[in-house]
């Protein structure tokens, strides 16, 4: 594969990625939400692999695969699983309406590119053009994060968060080492696993899992 | 001993607690397991002091006289905390917690004492944040013990925000590897995260990468030290957790995470060769005690008013290592250690006032002396040291850290640190002064367990013992590892 065609085939991945984060934001329901944060994972790990193969960095394929399992399958089969335990029917609730979300969205992608652009000191390893979009995810997820009601999606938005972390490493250092990189995949699990089980305390004790509930402490 | 086998301790413990026996036999393992990894990691430290750095599993994992300090604190009030849970959490009558729910708790007892552990003897710099991570989630089950609507609001604030925060430090620990990459050899990539490493080559690293990589570490470990302003979920979490939880989330927790900010703070004095990142450090130690003052002052709740002033010396110890001389430094650690054992004895002590009086309200609380001068006496011993009053041992530390600001020429900020700290010291004389000497009608009490009045009396011994005299070996530690932090100034 010619470097030409593989920096367009990185840059046609990066869009798929773009637009696959924006449908977690904008979706209307949770199950789409979840889906569309697989198609993203899906797509980060196509992302690594790529970069893994064409630069034959074997641990990074590791991380490829593993980010595919646990992210594209693992992951958001829990979500469900533990949707449907909880009954959730009714859509996404936001202190944001949607539009004014994709507005805020494509703010935070000019302004991810604009921090990055040409002259900045960082200067990754493997195409640079992936360092503003993992900024763009990043961002995204810290939205999320604060105009969710729902319990779930700001779990959501944290995964979203360390999903742009892991192309940001990627694409400046070509990963983590192995070792590091095996014991964040596990931390995430277990993170995962732990919220939940949390989500369905905070729905027995509030009856919801709207954390717009939670203002008994304060002081 | 070796730091695999310091380490492994926790850990098998956390699994025995697990098996199906009865309440008590749980209780002994639990208290057995955190004695046995107290006195394995004692032996070891005291054991290796002769040699600078001990490595262990591939140079990942590395104790230096700066760790050393910091597992010392979280065995050490691992067994104090452990050995008021086993009177505290293991009781019987009608509120006893089924054993069950026990045995879940001693699990995360250990794990959390694990991952903390794990934390300190980090070289590799991916493992330490993975060990951050991992004390939030071995702690979430323990600060919602009580299963209660306000505890579970504490422990999903907690785990929420600490991990967006620890989201960040890892955008600078990735930064720091970035640095690496970019100026060395390929074909180490291994070594490339670890601590040791990069201090060696700091002079080789980009300084304004490993600067955006400080401002993301000190943002998000400092979430997790409780540095103000991202400290939201430390007076939840402190206040809705069981007291022997508080006292390890207060004691050590808090210090390994400065840990964690100090290991990079080295790192980029040594890449930087300016103080950059101590002033940041001053900056936000400030703040920390600033914020935390009015809301000691105005407090209701006990807990609270704890947990506020741990932001607050948190916030000195920063500013202590800012300072960046020696003397600033050695106060700084010697500030972690005296708060750590100083506020875990306020927390248990917390444990019994709210077994006597019901309420978490610092208004209903009245005549502590009254009802148990004991109590009364240690609880009003405690505050007076916690506000920094001498003879008591914070006072020493916090006269050491001044001491350094005057040092440097740091009038100002001194200034303001001391008016501060006086309006902290009116704060707490006010709640504890009404909290032990109210009136209060005298009202027949079952006496708390031997146990749990040993540790609050072992707690006493030792703060006031640590104002007056530091014993030799710890002295001999905390200058070793103020000279590691101060990058081999001399003392």
């Amino acid at each position: 594969m010619t470097t030409e065609t593989l920096a367009s085939l990185i840059h046609f991945l990066g869009i798929l990625l773009l637009i696959s984060s924006f449908w977690i934001l904008t979706s209307s329901q949770i199950r789409t939400s979840i889906r569309a944060y697989a198609a993203h994972s899906f797509f980060l790990a196509l992302i690594t692999g790529v970069i893994a193969i064409a630069n034959h960095i074997e641990h990074l394929l590791i991380s490829a695969i593993l980010t595919f399992g646990l992210k594209a399958i693992v992951i958001p089969h829990v979500f469900f699983r533990m949707i449907r335990r909880l009954g959730i029917r009714k859509e996404v609730e936001s202190y944001v309406n949607i539009p004014f979300t994709l507005l805020l969205a494509v703010l935070l992608v000019f302004v991810s590119f604009y921090v990055t652009r040409d002259g900045s000191f960082l200067k990754p390893v493997a195409f640079g053009e992936c360092i503003p979009l993992a900024i763009a995810t990043v961002f995204f997820g810290m939205l999320m994060m604060t105009t969710r009601k729902k319990a779930i999606s700001q779990i959501l938005g944290l995964l979203l968060i360390e999903n742009g972390l892991f192309l940001m490493a990627v694409t400046m250092t070509f990963g983590m080492p192995l070792l590091v990189e095996m014991g964040i995949f596990f931390d995430l699990l277990v993170a995962v696993m732990i919220m939940g089980v949390f989500i369905f305390k905070i729905r027995d004790a509030f009856e919801s899992i709207d954390t717009d509930e939670m203002t008994g402490l304060k002081g | 001993m070796t730091i695999e086998k310091v380490l492994g301790t926790p850990l098998v413990f956390a699994f025995l607690c697990l098996i199906p026996c009865s309440k008590r036999m749980t209780r002994v393992i639990f208290t057995a397991g955190a004695i046995l990894a107290a006195l394995g990691a004692w032996s070891f430290v005291f054991g290796v002091s002769g040699s600078p750095r001990v490595f262990a599993f591939g140079g990942n994992l590395m104790m230096d006289s700066l760790s050393a300090v910091f597992v010392l604190l979280i065995t050490g009030v691992g067994v104090l905390s452990s050995a008021y849970a086993g009177g505290y959490l293991f009781r019987d009558g009608e509120t006893a917690i089924p054993s069950v729910k026990l045995r879940r708790y001693a699990f995360f007892f250990h794990l959390f004492l694990f991952t903390m552990l794990l934390t300190v003897f980090s070289n590799n710099l991916g493992i330490m944040w993975i060990a951050i991570e991992g004390t939030t989630l071995a702690s979430a089950f323990l600060v919602n013990t009580d299963d209660k609507k306000s505890s579970i609001e504490a422990a999903w604030k907690y785990l929420i925000i600490c991990s967006v925060g620890i989201s960040l430090a890892f955008f600078g620990v990735i930064l720091a590897y970035y640095s690496a990459v970019a100026r060395t050899a390929v074909g180490e990539s291994g070594l490339l995260l670890n601590w040791t490493f990069l201090l060696e080559n700091a002079r080789q690293l980009d300084p304004k990468i490993i600067q955006l990589a400080f401002i993301f570490v000190l943002v998000g470990y400092g979430t997790k030290a409780g540095l103000a302003p991202f400290h939201s979920w430390l007076p939840d979490a402190h206040s809705q957790a069981p007291a022997p939880v508080s006292a390890l989330l207060s004691g050590v927790l808090l210090s390994c995470a400065v840990l964690g900010i100090l290991r990079f703070h080295i790192l980029t004095t040594a890449a930087t060769g300016s103080n950059f990142s101590g002033t940041l450090l001053v900056v936000f130690g400030v703040f920390s005690v600033m914020i935390a003052a009015p809301f000691i002052l105005e407090q209701k709740d006990y807990k609270r008013m704890l947990a506020y002033s741990s932001v607050e010396h948190m916030g000195l110890a920063a500013v202590g290592l800012g300072f960046g001389s020696v003397i600033g430094i050695y106060g700084a650690l010697l500030h972690i250690v005296n708060h750590a054992f100083t506020k875990s004895l306020l927390f248990f002590t917390t444990g019994h006032i709210l077994y006597l009086f019901q309420t978490k309200e610092i208004s209903q609380v009245k005549g502590i002396f009254r009802r148990s001068p004991f109590l009364g006496a240690i609880f009003f011993a405690a505050t007076l040291a916690i506000a920094g009053m001498p003879p008591f041992n914070i006072f020493v530390s916090e006269f050491l850290i001044l001491s350094a600001g005057f040092q440097a020429k740091k009038f100002v900020t001194c200034g303001i640190l001391l008016v501060l700290l006086s309006l902290v010291f009116i704060g707490f004389l006010k709640h504890s002064n009404q909290m032990t000497f109210g009136e209060s009608e005298k009202v027949p009490v079952k006496p708390k367990s031997l146990v749990m009045n040993g540790v609050l009396l072992v707690g006493m011994v030792l703060i006031l013992m640590m104002g007056f005299y530091i014993p030799g070996p710890l002295q001999h530690l905390l200058q070793e590892a103020s000279r590691v932090a101060a990058g081999g100034a001399s003392l």
